[in-house]
C-alpha cells in the first residue's frame, strides 16, 4: 500500500505557497498596470474587486475542492464526477500543453536578458555603430534602442510570419535552460516542487519591494503614480470595462488548466481549503496592484525623462537656429522662448515649426503598453536611465524569471498529474516520465525561436488558452452545479472541511457564475466574428517600427485549429464514451442472457 | 609706396573676410556648448580661446598635409555669434589667395579631433563641426560573449543539480530493493488485499459506489 500512496505536500504551507506561485505570475506585472490605465485607473478597482468576489474565488474554491476530493488530476477528477465530462479534463490537459510549449519562451528572453545585464554599458541603452563607424544602424536609429535590441538581437525577427528563418542559437540555449530549470524543479513531482516554491513564490516580492522604493525615489514617479490613481469614473460606464476585469480576475487566477486540481489532488483530505482559496486570491489581486503601483511610479519616471529630454532637444534647436547664447534658455522657459521667438522671427521659425512644441507629458503618460513589449522594453528603457542600471536589471531580470518559472511550474504539473493518473504512465518511473514531457515541450517549442517564432507565439499566446478556458470552466461549474449535482458536493466539502459552505458559494456557483461566464464566452465570440481576419504586428525592418498585418490564410487555419483541438475534447470524449458503454452495455446484456439461459 | 602697400594689405583682408560667410562652400561653421558641458566651470569665450582655436586647426592642418607650414593667420573666422558658433576657412600657406578645400579640411579634422576636443576640454557632442559626423568609437567587442558565460555557469550548476538529483533518486531505489527481499512476504498479503478492495487508487471505483446510489431505483 505505502508504495502507491499518493506524494503529498509537506505541509499546508508549501500548498499555498505552490498555488501563489502560480497564480502570480506575468500577468499581474504586464496585464493589469494596462487595464488599469485603459479604463480609468483607480476606478477599476471597483469592478476588478466586484469580480473578484463574484467570479474568481468561488471558481478557484470550486477546483481546489474538486482536487482535493478526488485526489486525482483533471482527468481522472472530472471521469470521476461524471464518465461522460471526462473530456474536460482532456481539453485541460490540452490547453496546459499549449501554454506549456509557449510560456517558457518567455522565461528564454528574461535568461536571455538576464545574462546580457553583466556588462559595463547595457546592450540595449545604446545603438551599435554601423561598420562605417559613421552612425548607428539605420533600423536602431529609426526604432529605439531598447526596440531594437528586442527586435532585432533578441529575436531576429522577420518582416512576417510567412518568412522563415533558422533558428537563433542564443536563444535556443536560454530556451535549453529554462526547459532544464523546469525538469530541475519538477524531477520528483511535489517533494522537490514543494521546496522550490518557498523561493519563486517569495523572493518577486522582495523585488517588487525593493522596486517600489526605487520607484518612489525616481525623479518624475510621483507623476505616473497620480496618473494612475485619479480615477475616471466615466469607465464605468462601459461594458468593456467589466468584461476586461471579469476576464483578467478569470486568467489571472490560472483557473481552468486544471493546475489547481492537479496542486489540491496531493493535499490531505482535510486540508481546510476554503481559507487557502480566499487567501491565494486576495494574495493574487494584492500583487497585481502593487505591482502596477512600481509600473506606473516607472512609467512616471520614464515619461518624465522623455519629456525632459524633448524640452532639451527643442531648447538646443531654438539656441542653434537663432544663435543665442547658451544661459538664455533652460528648461522652465522653453516654451515661453519658443511663442517670442515666433513672434519677433517668424520666417525662420516656420522653418522648425515642426520640431517643436510638441513635448507633452499627458501624451507620455497615456502611452500604454501591455505584454512583452512593456516587460522587455519599456521597462529596460527605464532601467537604463537608473543609475547603477546594471544592478536594477539583474533584479527585475530575476523577479520575471522567477514569476514566469513559478507559473511553468503549475502548467506542466497540470499535464504530469493528469497523465501519471493512468496506469500505462505508473510503470515507467517518474523521473524519467517528467524527463519525457519536458523533453518533447522543448523539442515542439525550439519552433519559436526562430526568425518567425515571435508571430507564432503571439498566436498562441492570443488564441490558445483564451477562448477553451472560457468554455472549459463554463461546463465545469455547469457540471459541478448541475450534473453532479450542487447538494452532492456540498456533502463533500463538508466531509472534507467538516462544514458546510456557506449560502454565499452556493448561489454563485448555481448561478451567478455560470451566467457571467456565459457573457464573457458570447462576448468572445461577437468579438472574434465582428473583428475580421485576425491581424498581428509586424516588425517593419525599413520603418523601424510595428506594422498591423493581417494573418495568412494557414495562419488563420491553425488559429481555427487551435481552438477547436481543445474545446472538441469535450464532445469528443462524450462520445466515445457514450459509444463504450452501449458495447459494453450490449456485452453485458447477452452475458445475462446466457447466465440466465446456462442457469 | 606705403600707401599702396597698406590699399592692398587692406584689400588683400577684405577680400579674405569675403570669402569667409556662412554656407561658404570652402569652410565649416563650429559651434560649442561650453557651458553644456562644463557647467560652473565653464570659461568665458573671448579672444584669447579663439586664438587658441586657430591655432589648434593650424596644427590639425600641418598634421594632415604634411610639409606644409599652416600659422594662425591661415585660419580665417568670421561670423561669431552669442551662441559661440562661427565660420572659418583655411588658405594655404604657400598663397593666401587660395582656399584649402573642404574635403582637405574636413581629413584633416577627423585625424585630430580628439585633440581638438581636448584643448577645450569639450567633446564630439558639446565640440560641433556642423557636417562632420565625428568618427563613432565602437563598444569594445569581447572575444568570447559575456552572456556566454554566464549561461554556462548557471548552465553547468543546474546540470549539476539534476544529475545530483538522479543520481540520489536511484541510490535510494537501490537501497529500497535491497531491502525488499524481506518485505516481500508481506507485500503478498497486502496485494491480496489491495485486489479485494478494488484497485486502491482508481478513485472510480469510490465513486461507483455513490453512482449505484442515483441508479438504485428504490
Amino acid at each position: 500500500m505505502e508504495k502507491d500512496a499518493r506524494p503529498n505536500w509537506d505541509s499546508p504551507m508549501q500548498f499555498v505557497l505552490a498555488c501563489v506561485s502560480y497564480a502570480v505570475g506575468l500577468g499581474n506585472v504586464w496585464r493589469f498596470p494596462y487595464l488599469c490605465q485603459m479604463h480609468g485607473g483607480g476606478g477599476f478597482l471597483i469592478p476588478y474587486f466586484i469580480m473578484l468576489l463574484v467570479e474568481g474565488v468561488p471558481l478557484f474554491y470550486m477546483e481546489l475542492a474538486i482536487g482535493q476530493k478526488m485526489r486525482l488530476g483533471s482527468i481522472g477528477a472530472w471521469t470521476a464526477i461524471s464518465p461522460y465530462l471526462g473530456g474536460v479534463g482532456l481539453a485541460s490537459v490540452v490547453t496546459s500543453l499549449y501554454l506549456c510549449l509557449y510560456y517558457n519562451i518567455i522565461n528564454a528572453w528574461s535568461f536571455w536578458y538576464l545574462f546580457h545585464s553583466f556588462q559595463s554599458v547595457l546592450p540595449w541603452a545604446v545603438c551599435p555603430i554601423n561598420a562605417n563607424r559613421t552612425a548607428p544602424i539605420e533600423e536602431c536609429e529609426r526604432a529605439s534602442p531598447t526596440q531594437y535590441f528586442f527586435y532585432r538581437e533578441t529575436l531576429n525577427i522577420s518582416s512576417t510570419i510567412e518568412e522563415n528563418g533558422g533558428i537563433h542559437t542564443g536563444q535556443a540555449l536560454c530556451f535549453l535552460l529554462t526547459w532544464v530549470i523546469t525538469y530541475l524543479c519538477v524531477v520528483r513531482g511535489v517533494q522537490s516542487t514543494g521546496k522550490v516554491v518557498y523561493f519563486t513564490a517569495t523572493f518577486p516580492y522582495v523585488v517588487l519591494f525593493i522596486y517600489l522604493i526605487r520607484g518612489f525615489t525616481l525623479h518624475g514617479a510621483v507623476n505616473g503614480v497620480k496618473y494612475m490613481f485619479t480615477p475616471k469614473m466615466d469607465q464605468l460606464a462601459n461594458p468593456t470595462t467589466w468584461i476586461n476585469a471579469a476576464t483578467q480576475i478569470f486568467f489571472s487566477l490560472g483557473l481552468g488548466f486544471g493546475s489547481l486540481i492537479a496542486f489540491s489532488s496531493y493535499n490531505q483530505y482535510n486540508n481546510n481549503f476554503e481559507r487557502q482559496a480566499i487567501t491565494v486570491s486576495l494574495i493574487n489581486s494584492g500583487t497585481s496592484i502593487f505591482a502596477s503601483i512600481v509600473t506606473f511610479a516607472i512609467y512616471g519616471f520614464k515619461a518624465t525623462i522623455n519629456y525632459e529630454n524633448c524640452l532639451e532637444r527643442t531648447r538646443i534647436l531654438l539656441l542653434n537656429t537663432f544663435n543665442l547664447a547658451e544661459d538664455t534658455i533652460n528648461m522652465d522657459n522653453v516654451f515661453e522662448w519658443i511663442e517670442k521667438l515666433n513672434a519677433t522671427y517668424p520666417e525662420q521659425f516656420n522653418e522648425i515649426a515642426n520640431d517643436t512644441g510638441n513635448c507633452d507629458l499627458e501624451k507620455e503618460l497615456a502611452t500604454a503598453v501591455e505584454g512583452p513589449g512593456l516587460a522587455f522594453i519599456v521597462y529596460s528603457e527605464a532601467i537604463t536611465n537608473m543609475p547603477l542600471s546594471q544592478l536594477w536589471s539583474v533584479l527585475y531580470f530575476i523577479m520575471l524569471l522567477l514569476l514566469g518559472v513559478g507559473s511553468m511550474l503549475g502548467n506542466i504539473t497540470a499535464i504530469i498529474t493528469p497523465l501519471q493518473d493512468f496506469k500505462a504512465a505508473s510503470r515507467i518511473s517518474s523521473e524519467l516520465f517528467n524527463g519525457l514531457v519536458c523533453l518533447f515541450c522543448l523539442l515542439l517549442g525550439l519552433g519559436f525561436t526562430t526568425t518567425s517564432g515571435n508571430y507564432w507565439f503571439t498566436i498562441f499566446n492570443d488564441y490558445g488558452a483564451t477562448f477553451s478556458l472560457l468554455f472549459i470552466v463554463l461546463i465545469e461549474v455547469i457540471t459541478v452545479s448541475y450534473i453532479y449535482g450542487i447538494k452532492r458536493f456540498e456533502k463533500d466539502i463538508e466531509d472534507m472541511l467538516g462544514h458546510r459552505p456557506n449560502w454565499y458559494w452556493k448561489i454563485m456557483w448555481v448561478a451567478i457564475s455560470p451566467l457571467l461566464l456565459i457573457v464573457l464566452f458570447v462576448f468572445y465570440i461577437v468579438n472574434y466574428i465582428m473583428g475580421g481576419t485576425p491581424t498581428y504586428q509586424a516588425w517593419d525592418k525599413e520603418e523601424g517600427k510595428s506594422v498591423l498585418t493581417e494573418y495568412p490564410v494557414f495562419g488563420q487555419v491553425f488559429i481555427a485549429l487551435l481552438l477547436v483541438s481543445s474545446v472538441s475534447c469535450v464532445p469528443l470524449t462524450a462520445l466515445y464514451v457514450f459509444c463504450r458503454k452501449r458495447k459494453h452495455g450490449k456485452a453485458h446484456k447477452q452475458q445475462h442472457a446466457l447466465n440466465a439461459v446456462s442457469a | 609706396m606705403l600707401d599702396k602697400i597698406l590699399f592692398l594689405l587692406c584689400l588683400a583682408s577684405a577680400l579674405a573676410d569675403e570669402r569667409c560667410m556662412p554656407d561658404t562652400p570652402h569652410g565649416f561653421q563650429v559651434r560649442l556648448s561650453i557651458k553644456t558641458a562644463l557647467g560652473d566651470e565653464a570659461y568665458v569665450w573671448n579672444e584669447n580661446e579663439m586664438f587658441l582655436f586657430r591655432a589648434s586647426l593650424a596644427f590639425a592642418m600641418r598634421n594632415h598635409m604634411n610639409g606644409q607650414q599652416f600659422e594662425v593667420s591661415n585660419i580665417i573666422v568670421c561670423n561669431e555669434t552669442m551662441r559661440v558658433s562661427f565660420w572659418f576657412i583655411v588658405t594655404s600657406p604657400l598663397d593666401t589667395s587660395q582656399l584649402i578645400d573642404q574635403e582637405n579640411v574636413e581629413a584633416a579634422i577627423r585625424q585630430s579631433r580628439n585633440r581638438i576636443n581636448s584643448a577645450f576640454l569639450l567633446t564630439d557632442k558639446t565640440l560641433e563641426f556642423v557636417d562632420i559626423l565625428p568618427t563613432l568609437a565602437t563598444l569594445y567587442t569581447h572575444p568570447t560573449p559575456p552572456w556566454l558565460i554566464v549561461f554556462g555557469v548557471v548552465m553547468g550548476a543546474v546540470g549539476a543539480g539534476i544529475i545530483i538529483m538522479l543520481v540520489s533518486s536511484v541510490v535510494q531505489k537501490k537501497r529500497k530493493t535491497n531491502g525488499k527481499p524481506q518485505d516481500k512476504d508481506d507485500d503478498e498479503e497486502t496485494r491480496v488485499k489491495t485486489v479485494e478492495n478494488g484497485d486502491a487508487h482508481d478513485g472510480v471505483h469510490n465513486m461507483s459506489f455513490s453512482e449505484d446510489e442515483r441508479f438504485t431505483k428504490m
